[in-house]
C-alpha cells in the first residue's frame, strides 16, 4: 500500500507492505540511520523517535500506521544550515556519548522532556529517560547534557 | 586490585603507526577497535602531545588487515596501555625522522631545532622553516617516505605450572576503591543506591572525562550485578532473553557517582597511564553488598540481591 506522511518537515509517499515496521522504512527506505535497532521488541528504546509529537519505539508501529503521521528523528534537530541541535551541542560537551548506540534515542526522549519542561530536575530527566537502555555511561553524562542543553536553550531563549 | 593485559604469560603486543598524509593531516593507523571506551581519542591525545600539534590535525585509519597491523583486542583493559603505548612510539619515531631528515635540509644539528603546530624551524637561522609536509613533499622526491612506526612487546611471565606463581602475572595492576551509600527499604526490600564515592588509581588519566565515564558506566553495571541480574536458565534454555526480564540499571536505578582520580604512574604506560575499563566496574558489587549488611546486618553471598531475598532474610532474622 502506499502511505504518506511528514519525516524531518518533508512530505514523503512510500510503497509499503503491511509487515514493515516504521523503523525499517526509516532506516532502509528513507536512509535515515540515526534510530537503531536494539532489542526490536519495545524495551531499549534505542529506535525512539517522535510519532505526532510522542516518543514511541519505532520497531512497535507498523508502517501503514505511519500514513498521515508526523515524525521527528535526530536528522531532523539540524538546524537548516546544518549546526547541531544544543541537545546535541550538550551531548557533545558533556561527554555523554561513548559508544553512542542509545544517544539518537535519548536525545530524542529529552527533546520531548523539554518541551513540556524546559527546566527539569535531574529526578526528573531521570523518570523520562528510564525508557531508554544505556549499557555503558552510567546515565550520569547523559543527564548532564540535557540538563546542560536546557540551561543553554533557556539563556539563548530557543525553545525549538 | 585488578590486572590487566591478557596474563599469565600469554603474547601481548600492539603495533602502530603514524605518517604525514594531505596538506595539515597526519594519519595514525592503529587497528584498535573503539567501541566507546575512547581509544581512538587517546590515541590522538597521545600522538598530539609527542608531535605538539593539535588533534584537529589527526586522522585514525581504523582496523583493517590491509593497511593497519595488529593491536590486539580491545578486551582485558588493555588498549589505553599497549596501543597509547604503541602510537606514543610511532609518534615518536616520527619526530625522530622529522628532526633527521629537517636537519639535513637545514644543515644543523638536532638541538638547534623545534617543532610546533605542524612547523619545523631553526633556533640558530629564522629562515630555515617549512612544514611537515613539505619536508614530507621534499623527501617523497629523493624517495623516501616520512613516517613513524611504533610497538609495545612488553614481556609476559608464565605462571609455574606446580605454584600458579610467577614473577609478574599481568604487565600492570590499576586500583580502585568505592563507597556507596544504600538504602534499604524492609518493607519492599527495595534497595536504593544513593551516591557513590570512586577513587581509581588511572596512573596517568589521559582523558579524565573518559575515565569518568568509564567509572560511571563501571558502577552501573556493577549495580546490575548486585541487585538486578539475573539469567534464569532451565535445562539449557534462558527463560529470561530480554530487556523486560533480563533487567539491567536504567536512569532511576543509578546514584549519581563522584570520581576522585589518582595518579600514581606506571613505569611503561605511555605518560605513565593503566588501563580502567574493568576496574571501573569491579569495587561496585561488593561496596553495595558490604553497605546492605551495615544497614540491615544481612550478609548476602548469592547475587543479585533481589527485594525477594531480602524480604526472605529480615523475615528469617
Amino acid at each position: 500500500m502506499k502511505i504518506t506522511f511528514t519525516i524531518n518537515n518533508e512530505e514523503r509517499s512510500l510503497e509499503v507492505s503491511s509487515h514493515q515496521r516504521l523503523l525499517d522504512i526509516i532506516r532502509k527506505d528513507l536512509g535515515l540511520t540515526a534510530a537503531k535497532e536494539g532489542c526490536g521488541k519495545g524495551e531499549c528504546g534505542a529506535c525512539t523517535v517522535l510519532f505526532n509529537g510522542e516518543p514511541v519505539a519505532s520497531c512497535l508501529v507498523l508502517a501503514p500506521q505511519a500514513d498521515g503521521a508526523e515524525i521527528l528523528t535526530v536528522e531532523g534537530l539540524l538546524s537548516r544550515e546544518g549546526e547541531l541541535h544544543p541537545l546535541q551541542q550538550a551531548f557533545l560537551d558533556a561527554g555523554a556519548v561513548q559508544c553512542g548506540f542509545c544517544i539518537p534515542g535519548s536525545i530524542m526522549t529529552g527533546y520531548r522532556l523539554l518541551q513540556d519542561n524546559p527546566e527539569p530536575e535531574r529526578e526528573e530527566v531521570c523518570q523520562a529517560l528510564a525508557g531508554n537502555i544505556c549499557r555503558c555511561t552510567g546515565y550520569q553524562k547523559i543527564v548532564d547534557a540535557i540538563q546542560l542543553a536546557a540551561r543553554r536553550m533557556q539563556a539563548g531563549g530557543d525553545s525549538s | 586490585m585488578f590486572g590487566f593485559g591478557y596474563g599469565e604469560g600469554f603474547p601481548d603486543h600492539s603495533i602502530a603507526s603514524v605518517e604525514p598524509a594531505g596538506e595539515g593531516r597526519i594519519l595514525i593507523r592503529t587497528s584498535a577497535a573503539d567501541v566507546g571506551q575512547g581509544v581512538q581519542t587517546v590515541a590522538v591525545q597521545i600522538a598530539s602531545e609527542v608531535l605538539k600539534l593539535d588533534p584537529e590535525h589527526f586522522e585514525i585509519v581504523e582496523g583493517d588487515t590491509h593497511t593497519t597491523q595488529n593491536a590486539g583486542s580491545s578486551s582485558a583493559t588493555r588498549q589505553t596501555y599497549f596501543t597509547g603505548h604503541a602510537v606514543k612510539e610511532a609518534a615518536e619515531d616520527l619526530l625522530g625522522n622529522i628532526y633527521h631528515y629537517a636537519s639535513q635540509e637545514f644543515t644543523t644539528n638536532h638541538p638547534e631545532m623545534g617543532t610546533r603546530d605542524g612547523r619545523i624551524f631553526s633556533h640558530v637561522n629564522s629562515d630555515d622553516e617549512m612544514t611537515i609536509w613539505e619536508l614530507k613533499d621534499r623527501l617523497a622526491n629523493r624517495g623516501i617516505e616520512l613516517k613513524g612506526r611504533g610497538t609495545f612487546f612488553p614481556r609476559t611471565y608464565k605462571p609455574d605450572p606446580e605454584t600458579g606463581q610467577s614473577e609478574k602475572v599481568y604487565v600492570g595492576y590499576s586500583y580502585h576503591t568505592q563507597v556507596v551509600e544504600v538504602v534499604v527499604d524492609t518493607v519492599t526490600g527495595q534497595v536504593t543506591v544513593e551516591k557513590a564515592y570512586s577513587a581509581i588509581d588511572a596512573g596517568k588519566a589521559i582523558n579524565p572525562a573518559g575515565v569518568e565515564g568509564q567509572v560511571e558506566g563501571g558502577t552501573a553495571q556493577g549495580l546490575g550485578m548486585a541487585l538486578m541480574e539475573e539469567q534464569i536458565i532451565e535445562e539449557g534454555r534462558t527463560l529470561n532473553p530480554d530487556m523486560s526480564r533480563y533487567l539491567v540499571p536504567t536512569a532511576v536505578d543509578v546514584p549519581e557517582v563522584e570520581t576522585v582520580i589518582v595518579e600514581n604512574e606506571d613505569t611503561d604506560g605511555p605518560f605513565g597511564a593503566k588501563g580502567i575499563g574493568e576496574p571501573a566496574m569491579i569495587a561496585t558489587a561488593p561496596a553495595i553488598i558490604n553497605a546492605i549488611y551495615d544497614a540491615i546486618g544481612v550478609r548476602f553471598y548469592q547475587l543479585p540481591v533481589t527485594p525477594e531475598k531480602i524480604k526472605a532474610a529480615l523475615e528469617q532474622n
